[in-house]
């Protein structure tokens, strides 16, 4: 059959009748799930059309002619009539391909899905340290990471929407908002030390010091004490009465309060001497906002792996 | 398309046995490629390189595995064996090619496209997604702080997890981006640092390319010897000055540049100035430093150096 230079093959979403061996002359398929500036080009030898006449399944791509084509169509009853003819392994082979097509293409899309995510983080922290507001253009965080990575605008709002399940950020309109400019760029230098460090980035805490931090973060908001040097001090004697109350009669020692110390994330009043009790230090003083953002990247953190792949 | 050919040939048909539980139905060292379809019974896929051997998955009936192997050339990478009495059938390579031998033509492409499929998905997903390299490190090299040192090992391997990039090409990409002097490579003791002189030039580069990748020519670089002295002229001009075009010109000319009614049209179309109201025009200073810097570097953007 021969078509002419602009003449449509196949529109998407129509269902599809018969497949088409491209034999000579160029077509062009463009989808709404793909990027239209990059339409994909049928050339000589091509086949289009094999899965969604298989199983009778729409057009993916709207296909029109670059030029005028030669092509083969294949029709339904054809195709029906050689199955009929093949043995029954043969049949089970084909029907293995197009079930495997299908997995290898679900797991193209999470794969690339899940490898967007350190680009689309490191654009989105540099883009929110340019700012001096927490709101930051979907369209320009779009164009870079497609700079960058080549992620695809879709891609881009499946992992905002993503991030905003785990409450990292909020979608509005065409912008998106953080509630803490540093959440992001912590969750980036996270995922960053774990893929090329491969360890636990440190600031991925044990179970009790996240739970330190919360009473820490809880007397904090409860005192009336004015910030030192932008740090909020919590005395010793509160911070053990609050631990015992929520942490169902744990005893905070210099030995549990160590990686956290270690880490510089509380520093005491007083030197901590390791052997000594916890009652020779006063208080403990953090930086209020950093904790809270540890706190929201150890909520997040364990929770992404599989928000990503889901 | 007439579905009939004249290969027809006689087919070898494949070879349907019982095997016992423990059974080995297919090897990895085995030298004959095929597929194995369980009809009956059970069996599991046994990775025996490793000790204890580890199992690697088990079949139901309907279910098979060696396409891979036999039409696409892969390795097969354990053994096969079965957990009860079964029935299989197994497809030899010659009993394959003897079946494809008497389809029609375009159902062995079609065959083949649908094997195809997998394999060039399972390529892409190695691969890097973004279509210039070049363009993509420099985009990334953008956001970098101004004059900080960065090793330069942990650059590039931050940026090739990022894009999936290859250590080689990107060292390529960062020695393309240090000759245009985008970038600067600094030594410290043993360790190599890359520090970045101005990050603006960078966003330029990457539009630059972006222009060049489209096929279309990047305007700051097109502009004629007039309006190039123009924008010089502009840069020294306060934002907020206002004039109508007849006015901008004889300013123009008294500062030497001859500007013609048609550069002028240009320059207004480049977003170089703005409209302040209906006849009155003032210079955007971003954009204006914008087309400066370009022209400036315009060696380093273009490779000339």
């Amino acid at each position: 059959m021969k078509f002419s230079a602009g003449a449509f093959l196949c529109l998407e979403g129509d269902l599809a009748s018969s497949l088409y061996i491209v034999k000579s002359g160029t077509l062009s398929g463009t989808s709404s799930k793909s990027n239209p500036a990059k339409p994909k080009v049928f050339e000589p030898g091509s086949i289009i059309g094999v899965s969604s006449l298989l199983e009778n399944a729409p057009w993916d791509y709207t296909i029109r002619a670059l030029e005028d084509c030669e092509i083969d169509v294949v029709n339904r009853e054809s195709l029906d009539q050689a199955l009929e003819k093949s043995p029954a392994w043969l049949n089970s082979i084909i029907s293995f391909l197009i079930k495997r097509n299908h997995v290898s293409e679900e797991n193209k899309r999470k794969s690339d899905l899940v490898q967007a995510l350190p680009s689309l983080l490191y654009v989105f922290a540099k883009l929110l340290k340019e700012r001096s507001d927490n709101t930051i253009s979907i369209a320009r965080l779009v164009q870079e990471a497609n700079l960058i990575n080549g992620t695809q605008e879709e891609e881009v709002r499946r992992l905002l929407r993503k991030l905003q399940d785990l409450k990292a950020l909020k979608i509005q309109g065409d912008c998106m908002q953080v509630q803490s400019k540093e959440l992001i760029p912590l969750l980036y230098e996270t995922l960053r030390f774990r893929a090329l460090e491969r360890k636990v980035s440190p600031n991925i805490l044990s179970m009790t010091d996240q739970m330190i931090l919360t009473v820490f973060v809880k007397l904090s908001q409860r005192s009336k004490d004015p910030l030192r040097n932008g740090l909020s001090a919590i005395s010793t004697a509160d911070l053990k009465t609050e631990t015992k109350k929520t942490m169902h009669g744990v005893t905070l020692t210099t030995r549990t309060m160590a990686a956290l110390v270690e880490n510089k994330i509380l520093e005491p009043s007083s030197t901590l001497d390791f052997h000594a009790p916890i009652d020779q230090v006063e208080f403990f003083f953090g930086d209020f906002d950093h904790i809270m953002d540890l706190l929201e990247l150890n909520r997040i953190f364990p929770l992404l792996d599989k928000k990503l792949v889901e | 398309m007439t579905p009939g050919d004249s290969r027809r040939t006689t087919t070898i048909p494949p070879v349907r046995t019982t095997v016992k539980a423990g059974f080995v139905v297919y090897s990895h060292n085995d030298p004959e490629r095929k597929i194995v379809i369980l009809e009956k019974g059970g069996l599991r896929a046994v990775d025996s390189s490793v000790t204890p051997r580890k199992e690697l998955f088990r079949m139901r009936p309907g279910d098979l595995v060696g396409v891979a192997a036999l039409l696409e050339r892969e390795p097969f990478l354990y053994d096969l064996e079965a957990t009860e009495m079964s029935d299989v059938t197994i497809v030899s390579e010659e009993c394959m090619e003897s079946e494809l031998k008497n389809m029609p033509l375009w159902l062995l492409a079609c065959i083949r496209d649908l094997s195809g499929q997998n394999r060039q998905r399972r390529e892409s997903m190695r691969k890097p997604r973004m279509e210039n390299s070049l363009k993509s490190l420099a985009d990334f090299s953008k956001f970098l702080k101004k004059g900080k040192f960065y090793p330069m090992e942990n650059l590039i391997q931050e940026y090739c997890w990022q894009t999936k990039a290859a250590v080689a090409s990107t060292k390529e990409d960062l020695k393309a981006l240090c000759r245009r002097r985008l970038l600067e490579l600094q030594k410290q003791g043993d360790s190599l640092y890359i520090t970045v002189p101005e990050p603006e030039l960078l966003k330029l580069f990457v539009d630059y390319l972006d222009y060049q990748d489209q096929g279309k020519p990047w305007e700051p670089l097109r502009l004629n010897a007039n309006q190039r002295k123009a924008v010089i002229t502009l840069s020294a001009i306060k934002g907020d000055e206002a004039k109508d075009a007849p006015g901008w010109l004889s300013e123009f000319q008294k500062k030497g540049v001859e500007l013609n009614v048609s550069d002028w049209i240009h320059l207004v179309g480049q977003g170089l100035f703005k409209e302040k109201d209906e006849s009155h025009y003032s210079p955007v200073p971003e954009r204006v430093q914008y087309f400066l810097l370009a022209l400036r570097y315009e060696t380093n953007l273009r490779g000339l150096l």
